[in-house]
């Protein structure tokens, strides 16, 4: 909110410090100020009022009351002494009726008649305009400036044009309408507060008036309104309406009732002083319930002991007193004290050990490490997993990326996932952003997309959650790697399951349902799910073209992920030294030319059978398809490691074995051992 | 048999000369050969010694035997001479152009937030922190009501929030986490909680719909806002690695009273005043408090015997201070030019 500093000047007669230096001291105290602007004789200071105070520093009294406190100046309230016409009696103009005293906790008005209608001086235009509001005529902008001074919004009516001389405060009725004095047509409902003569309303409660009884020129007969609204009505009828207002906002964050009373009476005497009018005797003023100043017990020990500091019961004394607190029975290092109403942020001992602490100062107190029992930090175990993963995939040479927790519409539908099964946002900010992710992979195309026009090949992850109905969210490791891929890729999680401690580890073909085939996400003869301990964990796969031309993508694209959190079921840290053979190994190659369609886990399989103990490896250095090759056929290239863990073997006893290996894969008429 | 009359000088003569202008080993293996192998003038002499009288036979033994060791000498001596000066001639022609670029092992980069996050995830942990994590999507109770923030109260404005079909919402901090640790666990605490949150805000440079917060809890009996503003300090100096001034001013959160924003010298200008901070050499970069006793009541503690503050402050905040990011739109961008520099 933007404050005048020649208005807040006037409440006092020692001169303030210079703007930049205000701003500081309120900053540091009181609320921060995050700009100082001159204007042409003026400076606009734009406060950010804490919204906890706007019951009292919505208004320029209210930071003048600050200013008072921080400089030890005193300052003066504004002259609101009214001289009352006794011929006129306020019951003879209009009668006020509440409905709601829930909704209404106080509504107070006053009458000024024979008012001359005309542009407000000189001194109330400007300081409108410095806290940005249009001066419209002298009536509507005293009002308004009464509302910047004290905080208090009010309303003026054209006494006139209120049909049956009666104010009612009521809800609006379903189907009822309004025009408010901008020209705008509200629907209203019955959860909507209006101010309503005897037929129709003529204003939104704390919110807007009416056009209909709006000050003219012609206007005589004046009813101010100066009146208490609940809250919450405000803000549910604001936000409902989708109408903003000076007055709601300051309505909607609370204001003390005892506050109508003072702000009425003084925009009554401005307007008797400035548009010569007569104020009618007496005040109209439903207030069923009075508003008492709360009573906080303070403990000064606890106060010590919270903020860390000890402050002279003196010097809290001088707080609290000088922001206006009642101090009484003060004994044993504790006193009552009695809250202004218009405070309505403190209603605990808290509360008042923060006044104590930032008038006192922040900065003032000594930083001082606590003095605890040494309790080492738990382990968080899925932390430290997700980090030893991340580190491994970093050497690994990925890199890792953070990409959002949505997904648009068009990603839903290129993916088939329908509104059912996936979190759909109440109120997206764009379609970009439409539901919450059920999978990373969407965006890791998108970062493909992003990235292939300056990397010849891409290679990234992620670690991120995602989301499935009803309100699951579950960690996922997924990456992507471009170009013809799956076996580096396979390697990859090799080496990440590996160095997790994960041994039973294996490959399964990947099993689409029916309902997959017809989305085509993946290829299904490039697939696979990745089994831990029998548990379908993850899969890897090359995205299909259809997905890619859908991402604009130009490269091959294969894709892995893992359910982290079940991952994370079967990692260890535990390693066991295996002692190394003191005997030497033999190592020999095997080529054998088999049916392209013929898996190398078959081959492996005999290999391993026959070798049994004896051949400690088997690795498979090449599988090679080609025009030199019989069609339909491939070779695959095998190292043996052959080793005794007891004894060194003879070369005639490994060249058996090899012998039986090489027979036993040639029993099968497809197979061809190549010498 | 007469003995073929060898003039051992001469030959010493001879062999000397020929050692000492070989070329290479080649040529003076060739030599040694000559003069030492086995078809050699000087072994057949030694080989004929024992056919002469005896006096005879010591004398030319003598110096026979002589020369013998006194060539494998001089052998040795050019031998090492030539390897010498080969090496010389190889280290003199082989070079390497050290200005030529090295070969780099093809390494990944871990995201600038995932560093962030686990530098002050170790700062803490070495102050006793226990980090601890909570889920993204939350109930409205977790979220609001348990700190405070009642429905139809403007607080909640403080707070641009996503709201999910399913009645959840998406966390807009991390700070949620307290409750659901308070209620689990029996003070003394001390915690701190990073995640991502979300925003309901129009994107900009300095904001996203998605980022990253860490929340700070320390709950015993006596802690207070000294020990706040020591633990704070002292995580700064830790983290940007300089000393470090914060300062402490009056602020608001539903969830702790008192409640401050924390200031930290500007890393910028080092607290001169630069259009970075507005000219007062100050970024705000910090919110707390001390814990609220509805917070503790919500969490099944007593406010009466607990007391103690909560923080958060923004990760990518602090990635971009660190790392002089001006756009936080970067973090989220997947672009690998911009990874690729962490």
């Amino acid at each position: 909110m933007v404050f005048s500093y020649n208005w807040l000047q006037s409440f006092f007669q020692k001169k303030l410090p210079r703007p930049e230096k205000l701003a500081e001291l309120l900053t540091m105290y009181s609320f921060e100020v995050s700009e100082v602007k001159k204007t042409s004789n003026d400076f606009v200071l734009d406060i950010d009022v804490l919204p906890n105070r706007a019951s009292d520093c919505f208004s320029h009294l209210g930071i003048a009351r600050e200013c008072g406190i921080l400089l030890n100046s005193k300052f003066q309230i504004p002259n609101s002494e009214l001289v009352e016409d006794k011929n006129l009696k306020v019951k003879d103009f209009v009668s006020v009726e509440v409905k709601n005293k829930m909704a209404c906790p106080r509504y107070t008005a006053r009458i000024v008649t024979d008012v001359k209608i005309g542009p407000s001086p000189k001194w109330i235009r400007e300081r409108l305009k410095v806290c940005g509001l249009r001066p419209i005529n002298n009536i509507v902008d005293i009002a308004n400036y009464v509302m910047l001074e004290t905080g208090q919004p009010l309303h003026a009516f054209d006494g006139d044009k209120i049909e049956g001389k009666r104010i009612i405060v009521r809800f609006a009725k379903n189907r009822e309408k309004i025009i408010t004095l901008d020209e705008e047509k509200y629907d209203l409902n019955e959860n909507i507060l209006v101010i309503a003569d005897a037929k129709k309303p003529v204003a939104i409660a704390g919110i807007k008036g009416g056009k209909i009884p709006e000050i003219d020129k012609k206007t005589k007969v004046v009813i101010l309104e100066s009146a208490n609204f609940n809250p919450r009505i405000i803000r549910r009828g604001s936000k409902k309406l989708d109408l903003k207002t000076d007055a709601s906002w300051r309505f909607e964050h609370g204001i003390s009732p005892n506050l109508t009373e003072i702000a009425i009476n003084r925009a009554a005497y401005l307007i008797q002083k400035i548009a010569n009018a007569r104020a009618a005797k007496g005040i109209i003023d439903f207030y069923p319930k009075k508003v008492l100043p709360k009573r906080v017990r303070l403990d000064l020990d606890y106060a010590e002991r919270l903020l860390g500091v000890k402050i002279p019961a003196a010097e809290i004394k001088n707080i609290l007193k000088g922001l206006n607190f009642q101090l009484i029975d003060f004994r044993n290092q504790s006193m009552m004290v009695k809250v202004p109403t218009r405070r309505l942020d403190i209603s605990l001992p808290e509360d008042l050990i923060e006044e104590i602490g930032r008038i006192y100062g922040y900065q003032k107190i000594k930083a001082a490490f606590p003095t605890v029992t040494l309790i080492p930090p738990k382990r968080n175990i899925n932390l430290f997993w997700e980090e030893m993963t991340k580190n491994i995939l970093k050497e690994a040479g990925f890199t890792e990326v953070y990409n959002y927790s949505f997904i648009s519409e068009n990603d839903a539908k290129v993916f088939g996932w329908h509104s059912q099964a996936i979190i759909e946002l109440e109120n997206p900010l764009s379609k970009e952003q439409k539901y919450l992710r059920p999978s990373l992979v969407p965006n890791l195309l998108k970062n493909v997309q992003k990235n292939q026009n300056y990397y010849d090949e891409i290679k990234i992850f992620e670690l991120g959650k995602i989301f499935e109905k009803p309100k699951k969210e579950k960690r996922i490791l997924a990456g992507i790697l471009t170009g013809d891929m799956f076996y580096q890729t396979k390697g990859v999680i090799d080496l990440l399951l590996n160095k997790l401690g994960i041994s039973d580890v294996y490959y399964k073909e990947f099993k689409l349902t029916n309902e997959e085939i017809k989305k085509n996400w993946w290829y299904p003869k490039k697939s696979a799910d990745i089994i831990i301990n029998g548990e379908r964990i993850g899969f890897l796969g090359e995205v299909t073209s259809k997905i890619l031309a859908e991402f604009k993508i130009n490269l091959k694209v294969v894709y892995f992920a893992v359910r982290f959190d079940e991952l994370s079921k079967f990692v260890s840290e535990e390693t066991i030294y295996q002692p190394i053979s003191r005997f030497p190994a033999a190592v020999r190659d095997l080529a054998v030319l088999v049916p392209r369609g013929t898996k190398v886990v078959e081959v492996l399989n005999k290999i391993n059978t026959l070798g049994g103990s004896l051949i400690r490896d088997v690795d498979l250095f090449d599988i090679y398809e080609g025009e030199e090759l019989p069609r339909g056929k491939k070779n695959l290239a095998f190292h043996l490691i052959y080793q005794a863990e007891g004894r060194t073997l003879k070369s005639e006893e490994i060249d058996e074995i090899h012998q039986k290996i090489i027979k036993a894969l040639e029993k099968n008429p497809n197979w061809q051992v190549r010498k | 048999m007469k003995m073929a009359k060898i003039d051992l000088k001469a030959l010493k003569n001879r062999a000397e000369n020929e050692i000492e202008t070989a070329k290479d080993l080649k040529e003076l293996n060739k030599i040694f050969k000559k003069y030492l192998g086995k078809k050699s003038q000087l072994t057949e002499v030694l080989r004929s010694l024992e056919k002469l009288p005896k006096a005879k036979k010591v004398k030319i033994g003598q110096e026979a035997n002589q020369l013998k060791n006194f060539l494998k000498i001089k052998f040795a001596e050019i031998a090492q001479e030539i390897k010498e000066k080969v090496r010389k001639e190889v280290e003199e022609k082989e070079w390497i152009d050290i200005t030529a670029p090295g070969k780099k092992p093809a390494l990944g980069h871990l995201h600038p937030l995932t560093q962030v996050k686990r530098k002050t995830e170790e700062i803490f942990q070495a102050m006793g922190f226990s980090v601890v994590e909570g889920p993204e999507v939350e109930t409205e109770w977790y979220n609001f009501d348990a700190l405070n923030i009642p429905k139809d109260h403007p607080a909640r404005d403080l707070w641009d929030t996503f709201y999910l079909k399913n009645g959840l919402l998406l966390r807009t901090h991390t700070t949620p986490v307290d409750i659901r640790n308070m209620e689990k666990n029996q003070p003394p605490l001390r915690i701190i909680i990073p995640g991502r949150i979300f925003r309901h805000e129009a994107t900009d440079a300095s904001h996203e719909t998605n980022f990253y917060q860490v929340d700070g809890l320390m709950v015993g009996k006596d802690i207070s806002v000294a020990n706040f503003k020591a633990t704070i300090q002292e995580f700064f100096q830790r983290f940007f690695e300089k000393p470090v001034e914060i300062r402490m001013r009056p602020g608001y959160f539903p969830f702790t009273e008192p409640s401050f924003e924390v200031d930290m010298t500007c890393l910028n200008c080092n607290g001169k005043g630069c259009p970075a901070c507005s000219q007062s050499g100050w970024m705000e970069i910090v919110g707390a408090g001390m814990v609220h006793p509805a917070v503790f009541k919500n969490s099944g503690l007593n406010p009466r015997n607990w007391q103690g503050w909560a923080f958060g402050m923004g990760l990518d905040r602090l990635a971009m201070m660190k790392y002089k990011i001006n756009d936080i739109r970067l973090f989220y961008s997947g672009d690998l030019r911009f990874l690729e520099q962490f």
